[in-house]
């Protein structure tokens, strides 16, 4: 039998889609603060009924209470209004509801809210504004990028993480590596010369920035 | 081609204008009548400084932080989920729909189940949910019972043409049949409503040197637009707001009237940002549902706001898509190439609706073809009805009379672009050809089919397309309001799906007042606004930029009669440019526009109008020509294209920029159809087997061409803007000119779309 969570310990819970998976509808009800409060790592049992869950979006500190089978995209949309990532094929096909959980791009509807507790959670809104738009995003709008514009955050996001871990793609690089987003408008080649561009420019940005250290 | 007859003089007073019309290089001065009060059409001769050019879409920003709101976007306090019920079985009449359940599962708070008995697919609406979040809606969908008497059904397109074969529709019930026979599930011969007849097909058969005649299929495709249907439902009083995602506000407005049975004037239909429609998003609700209907009464008895957002499986099921279709074409030619006739006759499944023709290019492309003959027959399927997509029927014409095209030019003997230069009646279109096989390097292309070295076989085919210029001539408003301080909007009621509509109009405002599109901010996707129009037929633009120049040289003729006495000048003397008013003969007499609009008497000038009536056109008719070269590794039948080059006119792209990615985004569907998407009815249930983006595959990033679009510039002189149509065209000639190349690496003649590895393996093996 699961224990209550306890005042101490790790700030991640350690609650997986498995262990909820196995342990859902047994009944405990665990109410107190995920994440804010803590667990000695044990399997623990959350809802079915709502839970808080704290998590960390965009560098700030966000609480959502949601049913333990909500996922991170739904609590981004639904709870935070931060509706810039996408549900569009609900089963991580399309890349559309991409954001980034500690720098790594990942498809949000196949995560639970409740398992992002404890990790840093990046989506477009956290890249950049209508106002101050990021390298990539700003080569996104000039190379037009986008039609519909409705895979676009999830590009956007995919193509930051991208350049994050390789900042001078080659051509079947930036292919690969954007693979995984589907756009229904046909984009993809103004995409890619996007990405080459952001590329470009960061590059000797991040030379010099190299040089320095 | 046979140019369609202008339409007829009107008994309207007209103004006469002589323009410099057509293509720069082939140009033709003609004369063209417009109802008084327009303007002289923008032609050859006219110094545009800010329409043709290559500006970013001004929504741009918004979109790519994430920050544009969507109707799947849209939340409201107290708002509920809703969620449809959906035939689980493809025929059968319903005997009880038990929603005891799902009423009593807490958080559900309105329900709906449907009157109609007579269930024809799998995924027919029958019962809907309004719930507190939208896992509760699901859960109480999932406690809906439906109890069902099923029935026989049908749902492969040769299965339905049989003799037997179990009928969608009694007889008395087949929609839209009018005066064609009808035989079981058969609907036809019907002609087109462009083109298809003429001469005497079988007269041309007989005068010909050579025939050639061949049966080809194009599998059912979805739109899978990302953005899937859905709305958002909020009641005031008697007053109702819909938003929307759909390519016709003006239609989901009339629609939700009609069906809840409110004026018009009571209802609100928003489209802020749209994520994709191709065509399926012009219904009310959708083709094969009645979701926004449904949202609307939900919304009623909840008492609250109602989203209804489509999951994937229902978008592909019900929302349209473009029909499959079985089709023979046989040509006859001279020996030169000459075509003597051209027979085309097509067995198309629309589901349970009609419409699936797809002679649109038989019946236009080669219009010098004396003999023609165009026969198509709607074939009803236990499956969702079908929704004009990109072209509607084109992309599986083209297919098939380009596929035979240049089955005739092996016949023959003849370079295949060499045969349709020599049947070619479009000045526009000889010159794409050029065009597009200077930039592919059509001479590289194997003279043999499949005379290459090697596992790995790269050719060079290419194809014709066809569409026409669709405009909406009258009933499109526009509002353009220039403010004291000088900032500048326009109003208008159409949509941006994704064209980039918005920044166009900008542009055409900009032109008119001598600013940058930024200077402008553009309102549109509100039915409050000047009447728009709904976005198929490849006509937003071209309806609606002729209506907003006119409201913005209103209100430029306005401002100039202000700046007149301050310059010293006439007000006809001026011209505006680069953000200021300036007398055109000596510019350094000149005030910044803000300036003249600081003197402006009122705080507003508004200058409201409607498009009006054009007589001619330099032709009524869009070409497009497409070069494809792809490598087929014939050990694992594998096809990778390698370049595309889409060769289009649009008269004149207001915004060449986004004008391109339209002409690329239509080539990459076209693409997608040619190789991978297939929608796969299970013939043993009739439910559809693949109903994702996993298994019904759309091309991805790692399967990108070169993609390579021309935009040949026509100064068609049909509106004020000399402005036609591009989001249609590009995706014609496609599925052929990929075909074509694949035969021209390997010799491998398939006529069965997709080009998967198993076919391109089989025709391999049995050629030998």
């Amino acid at each position: 039998m699961a224990k209550p969570p306890a005042d101490d310990g790790p700030a991640f819970p350690g609650v997986s889609r498995r262990t909820f998976l196995k342990t859902a509808g047994v009944g405990a009800a665990a109410t107190s603060l995920i994440g804010a409060a803590a667990t000695d790592g044990a399997a623990r049992i959350l809802g079915p009924d709502p839970v808080p869950l704290a998590l960390k979006v965009n560098g700030a500190a966000r609480t959502v209470t949601v049913e333990p089978r909500v996922t991170l995209l739904r609590a981004l949309r639904n709870h935070l209004d931060l509706t810039g990532a996408k549900e569009v094929c609900d089963r991580g096909a399309c890349g559309g509801c991409t954001v980034m959980l500690d720098g790594k791009p990942i498809a949000s509807c196949l995560m639970l809210a409740a398992d992002a507790v404890g990790h840093e959670i990046t989506t477009v809104e956290g890249l950049g504004s209508p106002e101050k738009l990021s390298a990539v995003q700003a080569a996104f709008v000039e190379a037009d990028a986008l039609q519909c514009g409705f895979c676009t955050p999830g590009f956007v996001v995919a193509s930051t993480a991208l350049l994050a871990s390789n900042p001078s793609p080659t051509l079947e690089q930036v292919k690969e590596g954007l693979s995984g987003n589907l756009c229904r408008c046909g984009t993809y080649p103004r995409v890619f010369e996007a990405v080459m561009k952001a590329a470009k420019q960061k590059a000797p940005a991040a030379r010099a920035a190299g040089r320095k250290a | 081609m046979q140019q369609p007859p202008s339409s007829p003089k009107p008994e309207a007073p007209t103004v006469t204008y002589v323009v410099k019309a057509g293509p720069a290089s082939a140009p033709r001065t003609m004369e063209v009548h417009a109802a008084e009060g327009d303007l002289k059409p923008w032609d050859l001769d006219s110094k545009l400084r800010v329409v043709k050019g290559r500006h970013p879409r001004l929504d741009g920003p918004l979109k790519v932080t994430g920050r544009a709101k969507y109707t799947f976007d849209v939340s409201m306090p107290g708002m509920l989920w809703g969620k449809m019920v959906r035939a689980s079985v493809p025929a059968a009449e319903i005997v009880k729909i038990d929603t005891s359940k799902a009423e009593r599962l807490p958080g559900v708070k309105a329900v709906w189940t449907t009157e109609a008995r007579a269930v024809r697919f799998a995924g027919q609406d029958v019962a809907a949910v309004a719930a507190i979040s939208p896992e509760v809606a699901e859960d109480a969908a999932r406690l809906v019972e439906v109890t069902y008497d099923e029935r026989p059904y049908v749902t492969d397109l040769q299965k339905a043409m049989e003799e037997g074969a179990p009928t969608v529709y009694n007889a008395d019930q087949v929609p839209g049949s009018k005066n064609a026979p009808v035989k079981g599930n058969v609907v036809g011969p019907q002609v087109p409503r462009r083109g298809g007849v003429r001469g005497d097909v079988a007269k041309g058969f007989a005068e010909a040197d050579v025939t050639v005649e061949a049966t080809y299929y194009v599998p059912t495709h979805t739109h899978s637009p990302l953005e899937t249907h859905g709305v958002i439902a909020k009641w005031e009083g008697d007053q109702l707001t819909v938003w929307a995602s759909t390519q016709g506000i003006s239609t989901v407005r009339e629609g939700m009237a009609e069906f809840l049975g409110i004026d018009r004037k009571n209802v609100t239909v928003i489209t802020d940002h749209m994520g994709g429609g191709f065509g399926s998003k012009l219904a009310a609700s959708a083709e094969g549902s009645n979701f926004a209907g449904v949202a609307c009464k939900l919304a009623q008895k909840a008492g609250a706001p109602v989203k209804l957002m489509l999951a994937r499986d229902e978008e592909h099921l019900c929302t349209g898509n473009a029909p499959a279709a079985l089709m023979t074409v046989k040509l006859g030619a001279k020996k030169d190439g000459t075509l003597t006739a051209i027979h085309h006759r097509s067995f198309g499944t629309a589901g349970i609706a009609g419409g699936a023709g797809t002679g649109g290019p038989s019946g236009n492309l080669y219009a010098n073809t004396p003999n023609c003959l165009v026969e198509e027959h709607d074939v009803f399927t236990n499956a969702g009805p079908s929704a004009p997509l990109r072209a509607p029927g084109h992309p599986q014409g083209a297919f098939a009379l380009e596929s035979a095209m240049d089955e005739l030019a092996d016949k023959l003997g003849m370079d295949p672009l060499d045969l349709r230069r020599k049947n070619e009646s479009s000045p526009v279109r000889l010159i794409e050809y050029e065009a597009g096989a200077k930039a592919i390097g059509w001479e590289r292309r194997n003279k043999k089919a499949g005379d290459t070295a090697g596992p790995r076989k790269r050719g060079i085919g290419m194809a014709s397309g066809n569409w026409y210029v669709i405009a909406r001539g009258s009933g499109v408003g526009a509002e353009v309001k220039v403010h004291r301080d000088g900032s500048v909007e326009v109003f208008q009621g159409s949509q941006d799906i994704g064209t980039g509509f918005k920044t166009a109009m900008a542009m055409v405002v900009a032109e008119e007042l001598g600013l940058t599109p930024h200077d402008v901010t553009v309102h549109v996707g509100d039915t409050r606004w000047p009447q728009g129009v709904g976005s198929g037929g490849s006509n937003t633009t071209n309806s609606v930029a002729p209506a907003v120049r006119l409201a913005a040289h209103d209100a430029r003729t306005r401002l100039f009669a202000i700046a007149a006495p301050l310059l010293g000048a006439k007000p006809e003397d001026l011209d505006a440019a680069g953000g200021k008013v300036f007398v055109a003969a000596t510019p350094s007499k000149s005030m910044a526009f803000r300036a003249a609009a600081a003197k402006m008497p009122n705080e507003v000038v508004s200058a409201v109008a409607e498009r009006k009536k054009q007589y001619e056109t330099f032709r009524q008719d869009l070409a497009g020509a497409q070069f494809a070269e792809v490598e087929v590794d014939t050990e694992t039948g594998n096809i990778r294209v390698l370049k595309v080059v889409s060769a289009n006119d649009c008269g004149f792209p207001i915004n060449t920029l986004t004008t391109e990615s339209q002409i690329i985004g239509a080539m990459i569907q076209g693409v997608s159809w040619a190789l991978f998407e297939n929608r796969v009815l299970d013939r043993t249930v009739g439910t559809m087997v693949n109903p994702n983006l996993e298994a019904y595959k759309i091309l991805g990033a790692a399967d990108m061409f070169e993609a390579v679009p021309i935009v040949v510039e026509v100064a068609n002189a049909g509106n004020n803007t000399s402005a036609a149509g591009i989001g249609e065209p590009p995706i014609v000639p496609t599925l052929a000119a990929i075909a074509n190349a694949v035969y021209n690496a390997t010799g491998a003649r398939i006529h069965t779309l997709p080009l998967t590895p198993d076919k391109v393996l089989a025709h391999l093996v049995r050629r030998g």
